[in-house]
């Protein structure tokens, strides 16, 4: 249905391509910061075309920001925060939606009091709680006695310490992140345009709820799991203060936090040049990312109305 | 929505409107043929009329948000099934924000060995510092314009990618670029460009005669935290606009056109209101990326200076906490910004559930 | 999920009953080095780990000093603190007073090293001990020296940056004139150290009330009374006029001297290393300025870190720990990182070593800032600066001079509210602390 108007056609195109510009400008700069050396980096103003040290730079990035090893624990945590906020949230969302349990409710404000509150706000008892993730259990065998019922039972006296430091381990690094409704709120919504009649004709046939589950809501999702899958592995990619608070073992560094570690401070060496360099390697997986999955994306969508 | 995490950048799969219905609409045509379910009924931009004519809220047997058909009283297998959720919100969300919240009515060293119950000290105090009304002023100058920046362009760039068919796939993964930098990179590539000694484009803006020097100009700062912010989340804004306007239903623009109403008057009359659902959720998710989530950019440009000038609440709220050591007065600003959020949340729910529930 | 979850809980529980059988014992040391720093920290600990076959130092960077200080307070509330950790001067009362460490001199007494602890120099020992024992041990000390470009200055006629204020005005103003730069000078990133703290030192100014809190936590700002006001107005002038320039966000100061644009630049003696491996430019350094009415100007204070010991960890570990301060104490240690970095050797010895091995020769400037440190008598307006919240009162600060420079407040007016804002945290931190006063701090053992 698009009539020939070739003057706003060649507006749009204009917008476009500044809207284009506009997000490529700061990138180009980064290329051209990242492909000098560090004497012409400190050059003002910094020159507009790029130098011949690209492929050097990046080299020295890798290197120096331990790359080989931050890009994999980048790509676990992403991934772990991705798949595990989807799990949890696909099985919470179906209970709340298809059960009709006496504290439904209560459970339903519980995970939704979370859906907006950033984690910043709570991030040093966060930290407390992590480092010793085993503290509820621990009350909890304060609580019932267990050390007494040990002595009762084997006669001899011991303290029962539960200890689950999460400090540098890569579940200390997703499950706290995974803690909020965002995603469960999602599927919730989705579920609730799911057409009744599927669940009906699933119940005459008398499939479990679970085997609803599988075979019926799951592929509804399937649109909606892979869009949510993208934009959990970039939030999950480019997580800053949680991993520089957290991770105290070089190991166990995310991309990100390695990447930080090459912008120049105020006492160290102005070398901008292996910083942008960094910037651009820690871009490109969320990029590629992007890129590949765009299809993905849009296609339910497209689908639905074109 | 993704409050959880205000430096990350990524704001987290919505509830669009736009998505979560448009999306199984078509699945739903393609696959599962069911009775009753019109495409326009599914979809994001659901024409007034139709909302208005959904008697069935307020059945007596329906509790809110559950499905109509489900699987009955059963109480073991859904306990099990929320268990994962609700012990990692317990250890990783109830326990901190509960201790942070304790947090707000003490004075305590940051080691935490000494600590004072001061009742509501820390509260008083912040309402009696000029510095934290400046900062919910410029909080709300920042949101506010930074919202309606990013909804403008992207409006303008949804309505033109949705024009322009050839290149239309390139414009649209440039545009969504900025998507997968970290807040953290995109800040520190703003405050490179635009400083006023090296930065390229500070002196382009010199060479046009602009005094730009936002190390000097609390104006300038502001402005340019505000343009950072809105690039770094008009792709976002844009993807959920592009989306919606796909699904416009093409009949009734189409019979726009017949009755000779050009491509920008059939925007304004026909697409934009039928996407009034997705840009008031855009609405509320640019105000709390605002809130939220800026933080990273904010320390990446101005450190909140100059003099206070981007000085946002949550800057604020980790300058006190992390830099300051003040943990008191830094948790009960946490404990005001979580009020606020919770606002928020109430909010969006009232608004999505009384729009959803019509199509269930 | 809930079953691994479950797993990881008896995984954890089993990692920890079995004895860890490793021969070396491993201890943590936070830092906030970087760049050169940091490649020359990493450097340290390896020459430690080689030198004996008991223990490892395993240095870890996390971040700026406020980082590390996060990391460290977040760590030690979830009790596990590294063994060591490195913070800056300003979080000296808050370090001493939290309860949370073990005071350096202790531990190496307990564990029998004999460390000559008079043998530190006055500044330094003064600034990091509490009455008169070490509660830290002194790695990173520096000064703000006047680092300075000489062709700038032959070009515009003068042989070297001048000793006051006044002079020196008139030469930046000079420089500018003559169009021989584009900046006289360039302000620095933590101008209120070099710029308003030593600067006050220097000129025999006080800062606050009770020795500039050395004589308790009742201390109060007063600088809103002195010369400081004169100086913000000073720095202002020079901003307006363009002889003064804020590098601000993207860029560091440095960068503007290093790359021959501004003239002069006041900056920690720490910079050597960075300065010495990029600068391109003809460049040396002085001392800071001082007004033309003070004479003979005082000696400046210090800045950097020390290595702070936290408690709460097995003897062995503190065996470790003890075995590597005693090695950072060691001349010979001083005198190379005195050498690669910058940093003032903490000790007379070590002072004494590089000088008899004609280092200053080779390196004058090396030598400015112990010069510097230890000219004059110091007083009580010079010894330093011992104030609680000090990071906070800084940043308070900091913003209302900021106010200046937008040119939304007058000096004087600024000055009055960051003494009144700064007086009120203070008084938290005396509130907080009340019982613990500074001359009683240290609980008996």
């Amino acid at each position: 249905m698009v009539e020939r108007a070739p003057v706003l056609d060649t507006i749009c195109h204009a917008i476009l391509i500044a809207g284009a510009l506009l997000v490529c400008v700061p990138l180009y700069f980064a290329f051209v910061a990242g492909s000098l050396t560090i004497a012409e980096v400190q050059k003002v103003p910094l020159p507009w075309l790029p130098g011949g040290q690209f492929v050097a730079n990046l080299q020295a990035a890798w290197a120096k920001a331990d790359f080989s090893r931050t890009f994999l624990n980048s790509i676990v945590v992403a991934v772990g925060i991705t798949a595990g906020k989807i799990a949890v949230s696909l099985l919470s969302a179906f209970a709340i939606t298809y059960f009709r349990f006496r504290y439904r409710m209560l459970a339903f404000w519980l995970i939704f009091m979370s859906l907006m509150l950033p984690i910043e706000v709570r991030i040093v008892p966060t930290f407390e709680a992590v480092a010793n993730a085993a503290l509820p259990l621990q009350w909890l065998a304060d609580m019932l006695h267990v050390a007494d019922l040990w002595k009762w039972i084997s006669g001899h006296d011991v303290t029962i310490t539960l200890e689950w430091n999460m400090v540098n381990t890569y579940p200390g690094l997703i499950l706290p992140l995974i803690a909020s409704a965002t995603a469960t709120f999602l599927f919730r919504q989705f579920f609730l345009t799911v057409p009744d009649e599927l669940c009906e004709a699933a119940r005459l046939d008398g499939a479990s709820p679970l085997r609803f589950f599988w075979s019926i809501l799951l592929p509804l999702s399937v649109s909606n799991i892979i869009a949510l899958a993208i934009i959990l592995f970039l939030f999950g990619w480019n997580q800053y203060l949680w991993p520089l608070l957290f991770t105290t073992d070089k190991d166990m560094a995310t991309a990100v936090i390695a990447l930080k570690n090459l912008i120049p401070r105020s006492d160290s060496e102005p070398a901008w040049n292996i910083a942008m360099s960094g910037a651009l390697l820690t871009m490109l997986p969320p990029t590629l990312v992007i890129l590949l999955l765009q299809r993905w994306f849009l296609k339910g969508l497209i689908d639905s109305s074109k | 929505m993704n409050a959880s995490s205000p430096i990350a950048s990524s704001p987290i799969w919505p509830e669009s409107p736009a998505v979560q219905v448009a999306q199984p609409s078509g699945l739903v045509r393609s696959q599962h043929p069911s009775p009753g379910a019109t495409v326009a009924e599914h979809s994001p931009v659901t024409p007034r009329p139709i909302r208005a004519r959904t008697p069935k809220r307020g059945q007596p047997d329906r509790e809110p948000g559950l499905k109509r058909a489900n699987f009955g009283r059963e109480a073991g297998l859904p306990t099990l099934l929320l268990l994962p959720q609700l012990l990692i919100l317990v250890c990783f969300f109830f326990i901190p924000s509960l201790r942070a919240l304790m947090q707000s009515v003490l004075l305590s060293d940051p080691f935490g060995s000494n600590v004072q119950f001061v009742w509501f000290d820390n509260f008083k105090a912040l309402f009696a510092s000029g510095e934290y009304r400046q900062s919910i002023v410029t909080t709300i100058w920042f949101t506010v314009t930074q919202n309606v920046i990013t909804l403008a362009v992207a409006v303008v760039l949804a309505f033109a990618s949705d024009r322009v068919v050839r290149g239309r796939s390139v414009y649209r993964t440039l545009i969504l670029l900025p998507y997968a930098i970290a807040p953290a990179i995109a800040g520190i590539l703003w405050a490179f460009l635009f400083n006023p000694v090296v930065g390229p484009l500070a002196h382009m803006l010199h060479a046009l005669g602009i005094s730009w020097d936002p190390n000097r100009n609390p104006n300038d700062a502001l402005w340019l935290v505000i343009m950072a912010a809105s690039w770094k989340h008009i792709c976002y804004d844009y993807i959920f606009l592009a989306v919606g306007l796909l699904a416009v239903p093409a009949s009734l623009m189409e019979a726009a056109a017949v009755d000779g109403a050009g491509p920008i008057r059939r925007f304004f009359l026909i697409a934009l209101p039928m996407l009034g659902p997705t840009v008031f959720f855009l609405a509320v998710m640019n105000f709390i990326y605002g809130f939220f989530e800026t933080f990273a950019i904010i320390d990446a440009v101005t450190h909140g200076g100059p003099a206070g000038a981007t000085n946002i609440l949550v800057y604020k709220v980790y300058v006190d906490g992390f830099i300051n050591l003040d943990l008191g007065s830094s948790a009960a600003q946490s404990v005001l910004l979580m009020t606020f959020a919770l606002i928020c949340t109430l909010l969006q729910f009232r608004y999505f559930d009384h729009k959803v529930n019509y199509g269930v | 999920m809930k079953k691994t979850a479950f797993m990881a809980v008896l995984l954890g529980v089993l990692a920890l009953a079995a004895p860890a059988q490793a021969a070396r014992v491993e201890v943590q040391w936070w830092h906030a080095m970087s760049g050169v720093l940091g490649d020359r920290l990493n450097e340290l600990v390896e020459k430690f780990n080689a030198s004996q076959d008991k223990y490892t130092v395993v240095a870890v960077a996390k971040g700026n000093y406020d980082e590390v200080t996060n990391g460290v307070i977040a760590a030690y509330r979830a009790k596990r603190p590294p063994e060591m950790v490195q913070i800056a001067e300003r979080g000296y009362l808050t370090m001493l007073l939290s309860g949370a460490i073990v005071p350096v001199q202790d531990l190496l007494d307990q564990k029998g090293y004999k460390i000559d602890w008079p043998d530190f120099i006055k500044p330094v020992a003064s600034f990091w001990s509490y009455k008169g024992r070490m509660s830290a041990m002194p790695f990173n000390s520096s000064t703000p020296i006047f680092w300075y470009n000489k062709e700038h200055f032959r070009k515009a006629g003068f042989d070297k940056p001048a000793d006051t204020w006044q002079e020196l005005e008139a030469q930046l103003y000079a420089i500018k004139a003559k169009g021989v730069s584009e900046c006289g000078t360039v302000l620095p990133g933590d101008f209120y150290w070099s710029l308003l703290e030593n600067y006050s030192a220097i000129n025999n100014q006080p800062y606050g009330t009770l020795a500039n809190g050395f004589g308790g936590l009742g201390t109060e700002f007063v600088y809103n009374k002195t010369k400081v006001v004169s100086q913000v107005a000073r720095l202002k002038k020079w901003l307006d006029d363009g002889v003064l320039q804020i590098a601000g966000q993207g860029l560091s100061p440095e960068q503007l001297f290093t790359s021959g644009r501004c003239s002069t630049f006041v900056n920690s003696t720490a910079s050597h290393g960075n300065i010495e491996r990029n600068a391109k430019i003809e460049w040396s350094a002085t001392f800071l300025p001082h007004e033309n009415d003070i004479n003979p100007p005082l000696n400046s204070t210090i800045g950097g870190g020390a290595i702070w010991v936290m408690k709460g960890h097995t003897p062995e570990r503190y065996d470790a720990v003890a075995a590597f301060l005693d090695f950072v104490a060691q001349p010979e240690t001083q005198v190379w990182w005195h050498g690669v970095t910058g940093y003032v050797p903490a000790t007379s010895k070590a002072y004494a070593l590089a000088r008899e091995r004609g280092y200053y020769k080779e390196h004058p400037t090396r030598e400015i800032a112990v010069l510097q440190l230890s000219r004059g008598t110091p007083n009580d307006n010079s010894r330093g600066f011992r104030f609680g919240n000090f990071v906070q009162t800084m940043l308070a600060q900091r913003s209302e001079v900021e106010a200046v420079f937008t040119g939304q407040k007058q000096p004087q007016q600024a000055m009055d509210d960051a003494v009144k804002r700064g007086n009120e945290i203070l008084r938290q931190f005396e509130k907080l602390n009340a019982g613990k006063d500074a001359e009683a701090g240290r609980e008996p053992k």
